[in-house]
C-alpha cells in the first residue's frame, strides 16, 4: 500500500473518529440513564403528591363533615367525593411495586370506611341534628380511621422515597463514570487530532507551502525560484516536479518572449504537446507576429507616409475652414446688416403706407373742398349776376334821376327867364317897380340857386353814373373771373379727383411693399438664422480641423514611431 | 313846441339868433343915378358877354318852333312866334361878321323894340339884369371882339360888351328887304 497524502490524512482522522466514537456511544448511555432516572423521580413525586393530596383530601372531608355539623351549609360536603377518585390513580402509578399494591388494598378499605364515617355523620346531620352528629365525632371512630390512614400513607411516602433515593444514587455514579469517559476521551481525541495535524504537516503542508511560495513567485512572474529535487512519490513530489517541468517551460516561453521583444522573431518556440495551449499559442502567436509585423511594418510604412500626406491636407483644410469661418462670419455681420436695413424698410414702408392712407383721406377731404368751393363760386356767380341786375336798375334810376334834374334845370331857367323878364317890368315901371325888382333879383337868385344845386346834383349824378359803370365793369371783370374761377376749381377738383385716384393706388402699392417688406423681414430673419447656424457650424468646423489637423499630426508622430519600432524588429 | 318857444326865449338862444341876423345883413347898395348910370340885360353868347340896356328889351324868351326863313339874310335865322306876334330872330356873332368861336346852345331870345322895329335876338344864357356905372365903361380894343366901335358903347373891366342898340336898330343892313323874282 502506497502512503499518499490522502491514506495519511484518512489514517489519523479515522483514529479520532473512532475516539469519538466510543466517547459518543457512552455518552448516549448515559443520559439514557439519566433521562430514566429523572422519569422515576418525577414519578415517585408524582406519587408522593398523591398521596400527600389524599392525606389533605381526608383532612379536608375531615374538616367539611365538622363544618356541615356545626353550620348546617351544604357547601362543605364537596371533598368527599373527591378523595375516593384519588385511589385509581394511585393504584396504576404504583403498579410497578408490589409493597406500594399491597398497602394500597389496605389503604382503600379505611378510606371507605371514613368517609362512610363522614356520611353517617352528615345524614345525622340532616336527620337528627347536631347533638347526633356531633355523638358521632365524638365516638372517635373517625379520629382511628384516620389515624390508620395516616400511617399508612407515611409508609408509602417513606418507601417511595427510598425507592427515589436508590435511583438518584445510581444516577449520581453513573454520570459520574460516563462525566469521567468524555473527558478522557475527549482529551485522548484531542492529543491524537494534535499529532496526525503535526504529522500532517509536517509532511504535507511544509513542503505544500514551499511549493505555493514557488507559484507565488511564478504568479508575480518571477521564475528564479528553484525547488530541490525530491523523490518522494506521493502527490506532494508529483505536484513539485509538474512545478519544476512548468517552471523550466515558462522560463523557455519567457526567453522566446525576450527575443522576440528584443525583436528578434526568428526564433520558434517548439510547444510541449498538443495540449500545449500557451505553447500552441506562442508558437502561433510568434508566427502571426512575423506576419503582422511583417504586414505592420508595410502598413506603417504606408502609415507614415499617408499620415503626412493627411497632416498636409489637414494643414489645408484648417486654414480655409479657418478662412471660410472668417468669411461666413463676415457673412452673417452682412445679413444682420442687412435684416436691420430690412427692418428699417419695413417701418418706413410701413410708415410711408400710413402716411398714404393719410394723404388718400386729405385728398377726399381736398376733392369736397373743391366740390365746396365750386359751389361757392356758382353762389358768387349768381351774387354777381344779381349785383349786375341791381346795377343796371340802379343806371336805369340814375337816368331817371337824370330826367327829373333835367327838368328842374329847364324849370330853373324859366324862372330865370321870368325872374329877368319881371326884371325888366320892373325898371320899366320905374320907381313903382323898384320892390318887385327886388322880388325878381330874390326869384332869379333862387333860379341860380336851383341851377346850382342841379348842376351839384347833375355832378354828383355824374359821379355815381362814373362809379355805376366802373362798378358794372368790375362785376363784369367779377363775374369773368369767378367763371375762370370756376373753371379753375373745376380743374383743380379734377386734379384732386386724380390725384386721389393715384394717392388711393400708392397707398395700396405702400400697403402691397409693406407686406412684401414684411415678407422680406420674416426672409431675412430665416436667412440671419440660417447664417448664425451656418456660422456655428463653421465654428465647429474648425474646431474640429483644428483637432483633426492635432489628429492627424499625433498620427505622423505615431506613424512615424511604428515605422523606427518596427524597423527594430528582425523579421 | 312850447319848450322850444320857451327856449327861444332863454338869452343863449336869443345871442345865437342875433349873431345869425349880423350874418344875415346886408348892407343896401347905394343906388347910382340914372345919369351916371345904365341899367342892361346882361347875355351870353359863345363864352362872350354881352349887355343891352333894359328899355330896348320887351322880353326874354325861350326859343322854340324856330321857322328858318328862305331868301333872307345869313344872319336871319328864322322866324317865331311869341305870343301870336311873328318876329324874326337875328343871330348877333353872324351879323358882325365873327367867326364861329365855339358851340352854342341858342335857345334863348331877347325881344328887342326900338326904331319901329321888333325882333328877336339869340343868346345862350340870359344872365339877368345888372346895373353899370358910365365911367366904368371904356372904349374897347378892335382885336378883342371884332365888332366895329359903332355898334358898341364900350366895355367894362370884367370884358363885358355893352351893345349900342340904337345904333344896330337904326342900321339898314338889319332890314330885311327883297324881292323873290318870279
Amino acid at each position: 500500500m502506497k502512503w499518499t497524502v490522502g491514506t495519511k490524512i484518512a489514517a489519523g482522522f479515522g483514529l479520532t473518529l473512532m475516539i469519538f466514537l466510543i466517547v459518543g456511544g457512552f455518552s448516549y448511555h448515559t443520559t439514557i440513564q439519566l433521562i430514566e432516572v429523572s422519569d422515576a423521580r418525577k414519578h415517585t413525586s408524582d406519587v408522593l403528591t398523591q398521596l400527600t393530596g389524599m392525606l389533605s383530601l381526608l383532612t379536608d372531608v375531615e374538616n367539611g363533615d365538622r363544618g356541615y355539623v356545626i353550620t348546617g351549609e351544604e357547601s362543605y360536603l364537596q371533598p368527599y367525593h373527591a378523595a375516593l377518585a384519588r385511589l385509581d390513580p394511585l393504584r396504576n402509578m404504583t403498579a410497578g411495586n408490589p409493597h406500594q399494591q399491597q398497602r394500597l388494598h389496605v389503604l382503600e378499605p379505611l378510606v371507605k370506611n371514613r368517609v362512610a364515617v363522614a356520611s353517617a355523620n352528615v345524614d345525622a346531620r340532616r336527620t337528627k341534628g347536631v347533638q347526633a352528629a356531633s355523638a358521632i365525632i365524638k365516638s372517635g371512630k373517625g379520629k382511628a380511621f384516620m389515624d390508620k390512614i395516616r400511617k399508612v400513607l407515611g409508609t408509602m411516602q417513606s418507601e417511595e422515597e427510598a425507592i427515589l433515593q436508590t435511583r438518584v444514587d445510581r444516577a449520581e455514579t453513573e454520570a459520574q463514570n460516563a462525566k469521567a469517559i468524555i473527558v478522557l476521551g475527549t482529551l485522548a481525541a484531542l492529543v491524537l487530532a494534535a499529532i496526525t495535524g503535526l504529522i500532517i504537516t509536517r509532511n504535507i503542508a511544509g513542503p505544500l507551502r514551499q511549493l505555493t511560495a514557488v507559484a507565488e513567485r511564478i504568479t508575480v512572474g518571477d521564475l528564479s525560484g528553484s525547488l530541490p529535487a525530491t523523490t518522494r512519490g506521493d502527490e506532494v513530489g508529483a505536484l513539485a516536479r509538474a512545478l519544476e517541468r512548468m517552471t523550466q517551460s515558462l522560463r523557455a516561453m519567457a526567453a522566446a518572449a525576450a527575443q522576440i521583444a528584443s525583436g528578434d522573431l526568428r526564433s520558434a518556440l517548439k510547444p510541449q504537446s498538443p495540449d500545449d495551449i500557451v505553447g500552441n499559442a506562442f508558437a502561433r502567436m510568434s508566427d502571426d507576429l512575423r506576419a503582422q509585423i511583417g504586414a505592420l511594418a508595410e502598413g506603417a510604412n504606408v502609415l507614415g507616409a499617408s499620415a503626412s500626406e493627411i497632416v498636409a491636407s489637414t494643414n489645408q483644410l484648417a486654414a480655409s475652414a479657418s478662412e471660410s469661418a472668417a468669411a461666413v462670419s463676415e457673412a452673417t455681420t452682412t445679413v444682420e446688416e442687412v435684416r436691420q436695413t430690412a427692418q428699417v424698410a419695413n417701418q418706413k414702408a410701413r410708415l410711408v403706407s400710413d402716411s398714404t392712407h393719410k394723404a388718400a383721406q386729405i385728398a377726399q377731404t381736398g376733392r369736397k373742398a373743391a366740390d365746396d368751393v365750386v359751389a361757392g363760386m356758382n353762389r358768387i356767380r349768381e351774387q354777381m349776376e344779381e349785383i349786375a341786375a341791381s346795377m343796371v336798375r340802379l343806371s336805369e334810376q340814375s337816368h331817371a334821376i337824370g330826367q327829373i334834374i333835367a327838368t328842374v334845370e329847364d324849370l330853373a331857367a324859366q324862372s330865370n327867364l321870368l325872374a329877368v323878364n319881371a326884371s325888366i317890368e320892373a325898371a320899366k315901371a320905374g320907381e313903382h317897380g323898384k320892390g318887385f325888382g327886388v322880388v325878381a333879383q330874390e326869384v332869379k337868385s333862387l333860379a341860380e340857386q336851383s341851377r346850382q344845386a342841379t348842376s351839384h346834383v347833375r355832378a354828383i349824378l355824374g359821379d355815381i353814373q362814373k362809379a355805376t359803370s366802373a362798378a358794372v365793369m368790375a362785376t363784369e371783370e367779377g363775374s369773368k373771373a369767378v367763371a375762370a374761377g370756376t373753371g379753375q376749381t373745376e380743374k383743380a377738383g379734377d386734379s384732386i379727383q386724380a390725384l386721389a385716384g393715384s394717392v388711393s393706388e400708392a397707398a395700396q402699392a405702400a400697403t402691397q411693399i409693406a407686406v412684401s417688406s414684411q415678407q422680406q423681414l420674416v426672409g431675412v430673419d430665416q436667412v440671419g438664422g440660417a447664417m448664425e447656424s451656418i456660422k456655428q457650424a463653421s465654428t465647429q468646423n474648425v474646431t474640429g480641423a483644428k483637432q483633426l489637423e492635432s489628429a492627424a499630426r499625433n498620427l505622423n508622430e505615431l506613424g512615424q514611431q511604428l515605422r523606427l519600432m518596427v524597423a527594430r524588429y528582425q523579421v | 313846441m312850447i319848450d322850444e318857444s320857451r327856449a327861444a326865449s332863454t338869452p343863449d338862444n336869443r345871442e345865437i339868433l342875433r349873431a345869425r341876423a349880423r350874418v344875415l345883413a346886408r348892407p343896401p347898395q347905394s343906388i347910382p343915378a340914372a345919369e351916371t348910370s345904365l341899367e342892361v340885360v346882361e347875355f351870353r353868347l359863345a363864352q362872350e358877354c354881352y349887355a343891352l340896356e333894359t328899355r330896348f328889351v320887351n322880353v326874354v324868351y325861350p326859343l322854340k318852333d324856330l321857322t328858318p326863313l328862305p331868301c333872307t339874310q345869313p344872319f336871319v335865322l328864322g322866324i317865331v312866334n311869341v305870343r301870336g306876334r311873328i318876329t324874326p330872330v337875328i343871330d348877333i356873332k353872324k351879323f358882325f361878321d365873327l367867326s364861329d368861336m365855339g358851340l352854342t346852345d341858342l335857345h334863348r331870345i331877347i325881344l328887342v323894340r326900338g326904331n319901329g322895329l321888333e325882333l328877336g335876338l339869340l343868346a345862350d344864357v340870359i344872365v339877368g339884369v345888372r346895373i353899370i356905372p358910365v365911367d366904368s365903361l371904356q372904349a374897347s380894343l378892335p382885336t378883342h371882339t371884332g365888332i366895329c366901335d359903332n355898334y358898341l358903347k364900350g366895355m367894362t373891366a370884367e370884358r363885358l360888351v355893352v351893345l349900342d342898340m340904337d345904333r344896330i336898330l337904326a342900321d339898314p343892313q338889319i332890314l330885311v328887304h327883297e324881292e323873290v323874282e318870279n
